[in-house]
């Protein structure tokens, strides 16, 4: 494979050295630095990638150009992370070898940080390809940046408002991203997500669609968001053939006749799970697969549907797809299982309204008396408005607050959201109240009786606190080694 | 058993910053304090009869549905107009509290209509004011505080004689010099404040509640809550928003 090095940069003479001794001082400093940090015992930094940047601006555009199979990207709210592990997974099956980001490292920084952390110190990458996650506002930075061949969105719902502003100032980062893109490149999109198809597909470009033609039991959660059931082309309000869950389904429009796109990747059937796996058959084009699929819950569906859609726009056989997924384990903090002494842990980040109802949809499922434990930080990561928390669906739980054998609020905020609890009608006795997370997972954890399981539900950096204290106790890896 | 009706406007639209939250805590308080309560939905384009509502509650929206709302609610302007001469109780956050103004000034100078409910104009900003809040009220006397979370890029200027909802003591309020947040007039209550507000600051919820039920003609007879989880809440959330430490850690990217 043709492979090109800071020998092959086009501009001759001064420009070109000069320009070669601010990338290597870029990434050498950038590495150093990852250096640092990783001893200082804080993955999922942003630093090295900020700093590197700032001393050759072009660092990134010029190490994503050195990858002879170039970048995939992929954005949308929920299912970024998995979507991303899925794919790599199925890269690797095909004998890909990938740079990817940490889900923390999603903005322009981290990505950079990323690509400095596999370049070598002469300039090299071993790499063919990148496969990122990035956050909605950064896709246009990053796709000027990177120039992906592919561009993966996975679904817009309602997330951390105070950061990126409103779910039409999203929409408008997605299309400009979109339009970024190189001409000859390809994107897929969710066909159940109006506000995606909604989107004007570029000219030249291919556009892959993916669905679910399941027969799903109706969504009775109290969604907000509803507003997103809005005609993309007239504002009219959709109609709802099929409503899987928030504004996700089969939808058509009553007054100007917009309706859902068929999709080129198609669930057609999923089993009932045993032991945590589903069988689902997929339809591609001109075939159909069968997958035994080992990650829960519907939106897990659409992960592998996006996964499967950007393999075979890279004309990846289905049969390394298959096999491929069926090796599947949960990403970072996603239904992430652990085993302590007899007990099961289930951490399940927690960030936005749909997100955390799929979560709770999880929890109602289970049939035995759990213990509940809702860590809630407002840094930057998580999200500084803590508002969101009362569009969770947190009454399903209320409705059977004796289902469980313990409830506890944790994090910065885990006052509201002990009030929060105590609105969503459980007793305001139920609740233990301990900002610490460290503290409140060792005491959740030693009053879950022995054969069940304690759910944590943390934001995201009451999550890595989280990871930090099970590493102390013996149980998972370092998170920056995910 | 005393009874109102709230009228939710536009939850489809209207509900951008947990303003489901506001109503969760006042359907729930009512419950704890015996009074009936009947929510009524009002969607575009339904018929509203004003007469039969006691409460308004109107929450924030994205741009794109604001302007809709506000046409909407411009024909029912001289209907809400008398509503709220009569004491009707209107609660209503962020950009539901511009549109109840008389005007907005876009950022390229175009003037858009209020509903001229009450004496103030909001122009736009170049920054958005965003964070943690904490004002001090004088809807009681001795004041109370009011912690929630503020995020606009409008800037609100009350009128002369219209009454703040509250001093800031944290965070940036009306406009962000001034040092008011929100406004008062009769019954009717507009701010920036979401968080949600309403769980947090319970004896806002019941002042609401009060106030509907003297519209009705009730009297307000309180349960004997305990409201010590809120109360101590609150508190969590005075000392968290005035912490530097906090501060620093929560702008840093």
């Amino acid at each position: 494979m043709h492979k090109k090095s800071m020998q092959g940069h086009k501009t001759g003479g001064f420009l070109s050295r000069l320009f070669k001794i601010k990338l290597l001082a870029g990434l050498w400093t950038g590495k150093l630095l990852l250096i640092i940090t990783r001893l200082s015992g804080r993955g999922g930094t942003t630093l090295p990638g900020r700093i590197a940047q700032k001393i050759e601006p072009k660092l990134t555009s010029y190490l994503a150009s050195l990858l002879p199979s170039g970048t995939l990207l992929i954005t949308g709210t929920n299912g970024k992370t998995t979507t991303s592990a899925l794919l790599s997974g199925i890269l690797k099956e095909a004998g890909y070898r990938c740079i990817n980001n940490q889900s923390g490292s999603n903005l322009s920084w981290g990505i950079a940080s990323s690509l400095v952390a596999e370049t070598s110190l002469s300039g090299h990458l071993r790499e063919d390809m990148a496969v990122m996650e990035v956050d909605e506002g950064a896709l246009p930075g990053v796709t000027g940046s990177m120039k992906p061949r592919g561009i993966t969105i996975t679904n817009i719902f309602r997330d951390q408002l105070d950061r990126y502003g409103e779910v039409d100032h999203v929409l408008q980062k997605i299309k400009t991203g979109l339009d970024l893109q190189p001409q000859d490149g390809f994107e897929v999109i969710n066909a159940d997500d109006p506000s995606l198809t909604g989107i004007q597909a570029g000219q030249h470009k291919k556009r892959w669609l993916y669905g679910l033609e399941l027969d799903l039991p109706e969504d009775t959660f109290e969604n907000t968001g509803r507003d997103m059931k809005a005609c993309p082309h007239c504002k009219e309000e959709l109609q709802y053939e099929k409503l899987f869950y928030a504004h996700l389904g089969h939808y058509g429009c009553h007054s100007c006749g917009y309706k859902r796109p068929k999709p080129d990747i198609r669930l057609m059937k999923a089993s009932e799970s045993v032991n945590g796996v589903t069988a689902l058959q997929i339809e591609l084009p001109g075939e159909t697969a069968e997958i035994k699929f080992p990650l829960p819950g519907t939106y897990n569906f659409y992960n592998l549907l996006a996964a499967v859609a950007t393999a075979k726009a890279l004309d990846i056989p289905t049969t390394l797809i298959t096999s491929a997924l069926e090796k599947s384990v949960p990403s970072f903090g996603r239904m992430e299982f652990f085993e302590a002494g007899g007990k099961t842990i289930i951490i399940a980040l927690i960030k936005n309204p749909v997100g955390a109802n799929e979560v709770i949809r999880t929890i109602l499922n289970q049939s035995d008396k759990v213990n509940l434990l809702v860590a809630i930080n407002d840094k930057i990561a998580d999200g500084t408005d803590v508002s969101w928390l009362w569009d969770v669906d947190f009454e399903q739980l209320g409705l059977v607050k004796d289902s469980f054998s313990g409830l506890y609020a944790s994090g910065l905020r885990a006052w509201d959201m002990a009030v929060r609890f105590k609105y969503a009608g459980f007793d305001p006795g139920q609740v233990s109240i301990e900002e610490n997370t460290e503290k409140a997972v060792r005491s959740a954890l030693e009053v879950t009786p022995p054969g069940s399981k304690l759910f944590i539900l943390p934001s995201y950096t009451a999550m890595l606190e989280i990871r930090r204290t099970l590493n102390k106790m013996g149980l998972g890896k370092p998170y920056w080694e995910e | 058993m005393a009874g109102i009706k709230i009228y939710h406007l536009y939850p489809d639209h209207l509900n951008l910053y947990g303003d489901r939250g506001n109503m969760i805590a006042l359907c729930r308080r009512a419950e704890w304090h015996n009074i009936s309560i009947e929510v009524v939905p009002v969607r575009p384009g339904d018929k509203m009869a004003l007469s039969q509502c006691d409460l308004l509650f109107m929450g924030g929206g994205q741009d794109s549905d604001q302007q809709m709302v506000a046409e909407d609610l411009k024909k029912r302007s001289s209907e809400l107009s008398s509503a709220v001469e009569d004491g009707m109780v209107i609660f209503a956050v962020c950009g539901s509290y511009q549109l109840l103004g008389s005007h907005y000034i876009t950022g390229s100078g175009e003037k858009i209509g209020g509903l001229e409910l009450i004496n103030l104009y909001t122009e736009a900003g170049t920054k958005r004011l965003i964070g943690n809040a904490v004002i001090n009220c004088s809807l009681w006397y001795p004041t109370k505080t009011l912690v929630g979370f503020e995020n606009h890029a409008g800037k609100t200027y009350l009128g002369p004689g219209l009454k703040p909802l509250g001093q800031v003591m944290i965070g940036h309020g009306n406009n962000g010099t001034d040092k008011t947040e929100g406004a008062v007039y009769k019954n009717v209550i507009g701010t920036y404040l979401h968080g949600s507000l309403l769980p947090k600051n319970p004896w806002l919820t019941d002042f609401l509640l009060e106030k509907a039920l003297a519209y009705r003609g009730q009297d307000f007879i309180p349960a004997n809550l305990d409201d010590s989880l809120e109360e101590q809440a609150h508190n969590a959330f005075i000392k968290l928003a005035g912490s530097k430490k906090h501060k620093r850690m929560s702008t840093r990217a």
